[in-house]
């Protein structure tokens, strides 16, 4: 903590720390200028790092009403061409699916930090939970994609909330850390780079930017005309034409909806792959994400010790799903679904697989215990050596 | 008859995003006066509307005029305009930030931001459309709606309406003004004196919705409308010991067999400086 004291905004180096510090250490390190939120476990300790922080390397902290309000002012700040960020837990993710939808609409850069505790509704405000994945997704009403990045660990929480703003801004769309209770307050070890690759939004009438060594198509990806600037900046909830004024037309509405979900895919490739544990040699591949994957991976390292073949897929962009990836992986194997949830992952794994897989559901306000993976393995049929 | 919009003129066409025209409001609306009120109050300060101003608007008929208006704008979801102007105030604190909206989105839905907007004061200057009604939906009752009137979602009585100027100067906004659409040569004077405010700045402009509203509780048209508010209108005479302050002295009467009985008018609050 002592080190966080320190007014420079990337602080390289090693730290030890939690995932919400290192959450808020990552947007702070991005770029971020205006933080809005309102205080929710397990997500508050961003906002506070956020508060101590923030001001000091001349960004604005902003603790709002509500989280109608956190999400919406979050959208109005980075109408002036300056990095926004909120973060929250479930019931407040609830709250901010209005914005969200208005966010995506309005390709308004903005980056959404989701800290999933056990629902539904109040839930399990101090245990963990996995159970807005499909919300990430379907939240909001209407049609869009916004990318979702899930760490797994402290490095991940600094390393994929720096992507998310990279990818906000290069994309122009809102995009969600999705962490959880175990990663907000298990403190390791992280390194902040030296040196990071930040990226800021493309401008009217200037160069096209490059993402990771990608030009970024202004055709799908149109240069955000903000606030102060030379001509009207102007956007609405509503359908829109290209000047952002309203278009309730039916080609207008199809032609946006479907670039709105082209821009994603298309750049599909730069966003944070999955990690492949032991998959080549595997009988049984464990899909999971987030701190499930911390337990599934264990119980791998212990089950290969026996002789057991078994090995792990974990995802570190949700959404847009990586399917292919999955598929190569998992092809002649058997699949393990284990997630802290009723059955969420296990929709979009055999959606795209297109079979049956197996699950291991837990809710219990803890992550999935090694022993009950291997157990669950053992009965699939991993075989032993 | 075919109107050609493109060949006709407006006196502030400038300042009015001209693809955007004609507007979607009825005949005999307040909010195209209103809309040329600020205007005219904008340009008043000596304000660039292009790079200084950011006119943010909610839902509704009020929403509909931050695309009219050739500033930055923003047409958010329904409630949420005081937010949002908050997130522009502290990405830029130089932008001047105008939200226009309408009594159902500014204080049933948006109720609690303009609450917290007031208790904090971060500078911005907040218009209320106020006539009564949810006019885009098909005129259901509002937070403002008067009790014996009449609309679809009339249930014997309507709920008491908020007075909007007592809850503004209960909330502690730092300017606190209150006219109506018939008040347009007065009120770019106010207006411009509210934007020039360094902290909340809040005009209840009281406004006629006479095609939806008006024509069931007793101001028919737009022509009627006008005098009736003139009409009505009381300017407030300060005195030493505040009385013209008291909830019961702000409070507007109406009666829905005639329209607007007395509306009490004028600047209830300045910044002191």
């Amino acid at each position: 903590m002592s080190e966080s004291r320190d007014d420079k905004r990337v602080l390289s180096g090693k730290h030890l720390d939690s995932g919400n510090v290192a959450i808020a250490e990552g947007a702070i390190a991005a770029g971020l200028h205006g933080y809005f939120g309102y205080p929710i476990t397990p997500s508050s300790t961003v906002m506070e790092h956020i508060a101590s922080r923030l001001p000091k390397v001349g960004g604005r902290f902003f603790q709002a009403e509500d989280e109608l309000a956190s999400i919406i002012a979050t959208i109005g700040c980075s109408w002036t061409r300056k990095k926004a960020m909120t973060a929250t837990s479930g019931p407040g993710f609830s709250l901010m699916q209005e914005g969200i939808g208005l966010a995506a609409f309005t390709e308004t850069p903005i980056v959404l930090a989701n800290i999933m505790r056990g629902g539904p509704s109040t839930g399990l405000p101090t245990f963990p939970g996995q159970q807005e994945l499909m919300q990430a997704h379907f939240g909001s009403h209407g049609d869009y994609l916004i990318p979702t990045f899930a760490p797994s660990s402290v490095q991940e929480c600094f390393d994929l909330t720096v992507e998310a703003f990279n990818a906000s801004e290069a994309l122009r769309t809102p995009v969600f850390v999705l962490s959880d209770q175990v990663l907000s307050t298990l403190k390791e070890r992280y390194i902040i780079p030296e040196k990071l690759e930040i990226v800021d939004r493309a401008k009217p009438n200037a160069e096209p930017i490059v993402w990771k060594g990608e030009t970024i198509s202004p055709e799908f990806v149109p240069p955000m005309n903000c606030f102060g600037e030379e001509k009207k900046a102007f956007a609405t909830g509503l359908s829109h034409d290209p000047s952002g004024h309203v278009d309730l037309s039916a080609d207008t509405y199809e032609k946006l909806l479907r670039r709105q979900r082209e821009k994603i895919l298309r750049y599909n490739h730069l966003l944070p792959e999955p990690e492949s544990y032991q998959v080549e040699d595997a009988d049984v591949v464990v899909v999971a994400y987030g701190s499930t994957a911390r337990s599934a991976k264990h119980a791998i390292n212990l089950l290969r010790k026996e002789g057991i073949q078994a090995g792990l897929f974990r995802l570190r962009t949700i959404w847009p799903f990586p399917d292919e990836a999955l598929r190569e992986k998992t092809k002649g194997k058997e699949v393990l679904v284990t997630e802290m949830s009723q059955g969420q992952l296990i929709w979009p794994v055999e959606r795209f697989l297109r079979r049956e897989v197996h699950h291991l559901p837990y809710y219990r306000g803890e992550i999935p215990p090694p022993s009950r993976i291997i157990e669950k393995v053992k009965e699939i049929g991993g075989k032993g050596k | 008859m075919m109107i050609d919009f493109s060949k006709i003129g407006h006196n502030l066409e400038d300042s009015l995003t001209s693809k955007m025209l004609p507007h979607i409001w009825c005949s005999g609306c307040s909010l195209g006066t209103n809309l040329q009120s600020i205007i005219r109050g904008i340009l008043r300060t000596g304000l660039d509307l292009d790079r200084e101003v950011v006119f943010v608007s909610g839902i509704g008929c009020t929403g509909r005029a931050s695309g009219y208006v050739e500033a930055d704008g923003f047409h958010t979801t329904h409630g949420r305009a005081i937010p949002f102007a908050t997130g522009v105030k502290l990405g830029n604190p130089d932008l001047e930030v105008i939200v226009f909206s309408g009594d159902g989105d500014l204080f049933a839905i948006g109720g609690n931001h303009f609450i917290h907007a007031c208790r904090r004061n971060i500078d911005m200057t907040i218009i209320c459309n106020n006539n009564s009604t949810y006019g885009l939906t098909g005129g259901q009752a509002s937070p403002t709606s008067f009790e014996k009137t009449r609309t679809p979602t009339t249930v014997g009585e309507n709920d008491p309406p908020f007075n909007l100027v007592d809850l503004a100067l209960g909330a502690g906004a730092d300017f606190v003004a209150r006219y109506t659409s018939a008040h347009y040569k007065i009120l770019p004077r106010v207006i411009s004196e509210a934007i020039k405010t360094e902290g909340v700045a809040f005009i209840d402009l009281v406004s006629g919705c006479p095609a939806i509203y008006g024509k069931r509780n007793g101001y028919p048209t737009g022509e009627y409308m006008v005098k009736n508010l003139l009409e009505a209108s009381k300017e407030i005479v300060p005195d030493e010991n505040g009385t013209y302050l008291l909830p019961e002295n702000t409070r507007i009467h109406f009666d829905s067999s005639v329209g607007y009985i007395r509306i009490p008018v004028g600047i209830f609050r300045r910044q002191e400086r």
